[in-house]
């Protein structure tokens, strides 16, 4: 009886989950299509004129542009700082490391909008006025905790003699480590730097105070274009990021698995 | 004179070969914890030397620091008579097994092999022939194309063991090679690597703590404890000879009896007033003890019965065990007033023997040996 209750009970809370999950999606995609000009659903009709006026729409590719660089950038030096930074502690070769690894991690559990306040009036006192290089290191500190929590993961699970192991068989430390330790622990920093990336490029709650009118991001001049021409255009600009996404995630599952990319 | 001089010649060389390996007054601290010591030890060429010792005593730092992945803070090492001491370990050309085994999981037993010579760059060409070889020497052919994850502990042992012997290393260190093997396979491959070091003629280092394991493979056993080496000798002058109460202790099975040594040793003779009475022990190369002592006896020396002459030393004690080991038997026996019991090897228990009773127990005085009280 219990078993087939709680049998029951896992089907319906997927169901739920996948449910909550995918009707936003599908419902944005299919407004996408749509012909009407407002947001309706269902849509009545199918065109791409959505799809096209995206190019006409005030900054809308300039900040997708701008999103792209921001993460992109912000997700490399996280991806190389934080990598070494991580090797530093497992190999605990500065005192203190574990609290080192903590406080790089610590932005995840802070809300957004304090960490915006704070580099907004960081950025005020050390003098900084240009909106890109804020928000580059805004997102270099935002990026950090995925890369660090995936990276220690997977080098929690490294066995350093692999690296003795390469050195004793002629290979350089430098060398050994990119020989033995980059491939093993590919997949989890992978898997780290996806999320990274996807993190920078849909925050709002911190670029919103480093943004000026010159520099927007993707997600605020979304809304931006939401409150002063509510059309599909924005359902089409969605649609395309979940097709980007998808095209992400089969680009990973091809390079290094995603399984192995979850399991970490 | 032309013959005199080949002889020196010859005899240098001689020597020189017997310091193949030469480990020099080294030390080794770690914050302030001194865990080797002013450590000297030389290895010849082609031999096979087991580091033997309690877990902390230093086995595996000694060996990092031969392999240079540690850097001593003071000594020297030497092989074949050119110094290391600032030779980066990938420059060493030294062989390692690692108690893991440390196997590349990213690259299949073929790849594993052959990453040495690929880093060493080797010529394409050349590389699959060794490869080759290196996995027909531990009989791992049939395994080349197999991911590491998919071989057993005994397979995956055999693949470390080729990765490090196809770069033809000028000495090959193992630390605990067979830790995570089980009993069986275990001397199993005790005796294959053994054969195969052998004839390959590599000089090797072999960590251990486990005592059987070094008897039975070992041209020399270097006994180790915290950070020195207390004796250094054949397998045979190891256990029958030990040079230190912990060497005693910590090779083979033995009985310790506390003591009080008499000042005058007679003709090289100590005797020993012990709570089981009078006992004599052979003292060696003229040294004297007095004071208190421990008295070591190794079981299978002990016979049951009286003695027959003055050449034994006689005791009498209460059986307390019979354990049964199929081709022996271990008799214990709880002498009064000791704390330590005896044990006694026999072959077959002898009719008429049961727990509790008190019988006489002997061996011979020159089998009995003597260490000052630590
Ligand atoms: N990196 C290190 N930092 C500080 N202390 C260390 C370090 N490596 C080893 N030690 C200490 O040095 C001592 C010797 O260690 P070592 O690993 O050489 O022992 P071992 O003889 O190989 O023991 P085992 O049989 O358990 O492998 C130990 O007390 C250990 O705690
Ligand atoms: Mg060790």
């Amino acid at each position: 009886m219990i078993p087939r209750l709680s049998f029951a009970l896992c089907w319906v809370m997927l169901s739920l989950a996948l449910l909550f999950l995918f009707t936003p999606i599908v419902i944005v995609v299919a407004v996408s299509f749509t012909e009407s000009a407002v947001f309706s659903f269902p849509p009545q009709g199918f065109s791409l004129k959505w799809y096209y006026s995206i190019r006409n729409a005030d900054g809308l590719l300039a900040s997708a542009w701008l999103s792209a660089q921001v993460a992109f950038i912000s997700t490399l030096i996280s991806l190389v700082l934080g990598t070494l930074c991580a090797i530093a502690v497992v190999r605990r070769m500065v005192p203190g490391g574990d609290v080192i690894a903590t406080f790089m991690a610590s932005p995840l559990m802070i809300p957004g909008l304090v960490l915006g306040i704070a580099f907004l009036q960081a950025a005020r006192l050390v003098g900084l006025n240009d909106a890109y290089t804020t928000l580059l290191v805004a997102h270099v500190v935002l990026t950090m905790p995925f890369i660090m929590r995936t990276v220690l993961a997977s080098l929690s699970m490294f066995d350093f003699s692999m690296v003795d192991a390469a050195r004793m068989l002629g290979c350089s430390y430098p060398r050994a480590l990119w020989r033995v330790l980059v491939p093993n622990i590919l997949p989890g920093v992978m898997s780290g730097a996806l999320f990274a990336f996807i993190a920078s490029f849909d925050n709002y709650p911190i670029s919103i105070f480093l943004v000026d009118v010159h520099t927007k991001t993707l997600p605020i001049q979304l809304l931006n274009q939401l409150e002063m021409s509510p059309d599909p255009t924005v359902a089409a600009t969605s649609a395309l990021l979940i097709l980007a996404t998808v095209l992400a995630l089969i680009v990973c599952d091809r390079l290094v698995g995603l399984k192995r990319m979850t399991t970490i | 004179m032309n013959l005199v001089a080949t002889e020196a010649a010859r005899e240098r060389a001689a020597s020189a070969n017997k310091r193949y390996l030469d480990v020099a007054a080294v030390t080794k601290r770690f914050g302030t914890a001194t865990v080797l010591q002013d450590l000297n030890i030389s290895v010849a060429r082609s031999e096979f030397i087991s580091l033997l010792g309690p877990s902390g005593c230093g086995k595996t730092t000694l060996l990092r620091l031969i392999a240079g992945l540690m850097k001593p803070d003071g000594g020297r090492i030497a092989i074949n008579g050119s110094d290391l001491t600032q030779v980066p370990a990938h420059k060493r050309n030294i062989g390692v097994v690692f108690q893991n085994y440390a196997l590349f999981p990213h690259l299949t037993v073929e790849q594993n092999v052959a990453f040495g010579l690929e880093a060493q760059r080797t010529p394409k060409a050349e590389i699959g022939a060794r490869v080759q070889n290196a996995l027909a020497l531990v009989r791992m052919q049939a395994f080349a194309e197999r991911r590491i994850s998919a071989l057993s502990g005994g397979q995956q042992q055999r693949v470390a063991v080729a990765r490090a012997l196809v770069v033809k290393p000028s000495l090959l260190l193992l630390d605990e090679p067979f830790s995570a093997l089980d009993r069986k396979l275990r001397e199993t491959m005790q005796i294959e690597l053994r054969h195969l070091l052998r004839d390959l003629e590599i000089t090797s280092i072999f960590v251990t703590h486990d005592q059987d394991e070094a008897l039975v493979m070992s041209d020399r056993i270097a006994v180790m404890n915290e950070g020195r080496i207390e004796q250094l000798g054949t397998p045979d002058e190891v256990y029958s000879a030990p040079a230190s109460l912990h060497v005693l202790e910590f090779v083979g099975q033995s009985t310790r009896i506390g003591g009080t040594a008499d000042a005058s040793a007679l003709n090289g003779t100590a005797s020993v007033e012990t709570p089981l009475g009078k006992i004599l022990a052979p003292l060696h190369d003229g040294s004297g003890v007095s004071g208190k002592v421990v008295l070591g006896v190794r079981p299978e020396c002990i016979a049951l019965g009286e003695r027959p002459d003055a050449n034994f030393n006689e005791i009498s004690a209460e059986l307390t065990d019979i354990v049964f080991f199929g081709s022996k038997t271990a008799l214990h026996f709880q002498p009064p007033g000791a704390d330590d019991r005896i044990q006694v090897e026999v072959a077959r228990v002898p009719s008429g023997i049961a727990q509790g009773v008190a019988l006489k127990l002997y061996w011979p005085i020159s089998e009995t040996m003597v260490y000052p009280a630590p």
